[in-house]
């Protein structure tokens, strides 16, 4: 059986309900091709489509120590883009919330989630909104979907090294690892 | 078959992880309940379903590996290497007469999940 069937497809009115129907009703425009040229901070209206990738990868050889991420749409083949991420570390008990971001039109962020005397070895949690960012395009999902909001769990063991954390994610699945 | 199964692989090595302890939770009224916890078996799985098609409900629901333990316990491993240790799955039951099977692939430093079959 296909599992899409029994529920009704996300639609704008659906969206309209928790406050994205203007997103979904914007255009793919939103993100202007100077936004993607420049990698300017995310706009507040997420895209309607997922943006064309314009840009190479980039490097970040020899930068001083800190974490970085990169979210990847694979549904799409696009960088994930406008992604709520929840960043907490573990403090013996449980996960303290210490900020919350949303990746730009590359799927990045404009600047690194820990560095400097933020960037401290620990065990952190990165919680991403992946529901709310496939809704968000119109993709029809399953209600729950099998995926909503997604903990990424990572150690961080010495924090005289750079970390990268470059996450694939589908409605499906997702993948995660140490990149660089 | 309905309910949850899950597959530990350790694709470092391309086999089976055996011995993982994975707890299984389940979110009522905003908290995760501890429900079981199981330890894969020489095939990476369990020796029955994590939840039994019987007790398959709409809802929300986690698997934490383990797989620190398993990691230090394998021979050739550098302890510094290890940069994910206690990977936590949390999805969704949306339709309680499907089957949900949960796979997890894990290296010291890589995680993926999926929805298998």
């Amino acid at each position: 059986m296909d599992p899409l069937l029994p529920h009704s497809p996300l639609t704008r009115r659906r969206l309209i309900g928790t406050g994205l129907g203007t997103v979904a009703a914007s255009s793919a425009a939103s993100v202007s091709a100077e936004a993607l040229a420049q990698g300017s901070p995310a706009p507040s209206e997420a895209p309607a489509k997922p943006s064309t990738l314009t840009t190479a990868p980039v490097s970040q050889t020899g930068l001083s120590p800190r974490l970085t991420l990169h979210a990847i749409d694979n549904f799409h083949g696009t960088p994930g883009a406008g992604m709520v991420c929840d960043l907490a570390m573990h403090d013996g008990a449980t996960y303290r919330p210490i900020k919350t971001i949303t990746t730009a039109p590359t799927g990045r962020t404009t600047e690194p989630l820990l560095v400097d005397e933020a960037f401290k070895p620990g065990r952190y949690e990165l919680v991403m909104h992946v529901q709310e960012y496939f809704a968000k395009f119109g993709v029809a999902l399953p209600s729950p979907n099998f995926l909503s909001l997604v903990p990424i769990r990572f150690r961080i063991r010495d924090g005289s090294q750079r970390y990268h954390l470059p996450v694939l994610f589908t409605p499906w699945g997702y993948s995660y690892y140490r990149g660089s | 078959m309905a309910g949850i199964t899950t597959h530990v692989l350790d694709t470092d090595r391309g086999h089976p992880a055996a011995g993982v302890r994975i707890d299984f939770s389940v979110l009522e009224n905003g908290q995760w309940r501890l429900v079981k916890r199981v330890v894969t078996n020489a095939d990476g799985r369990t020796d029955g379903p994590i939840l039994p098609a019987d007790k398959a409900a709409v809802g929300q629901y986690q698997l934490e590996f383990h797989v620190e333990p398993y990691f230090q316990a394998r021979s050739g491993t550098n302890e510094a290497d290890i940069f994910i240790d206690n990977p936590v799955v949390r999805f969704a039951i949306f339709d309680a007469k499907q089957h949900y099977h949960v796979p997890m692939l894990c290296t010291p430093s890589s995680f993926t999940t999926y929805r298998g079959s």
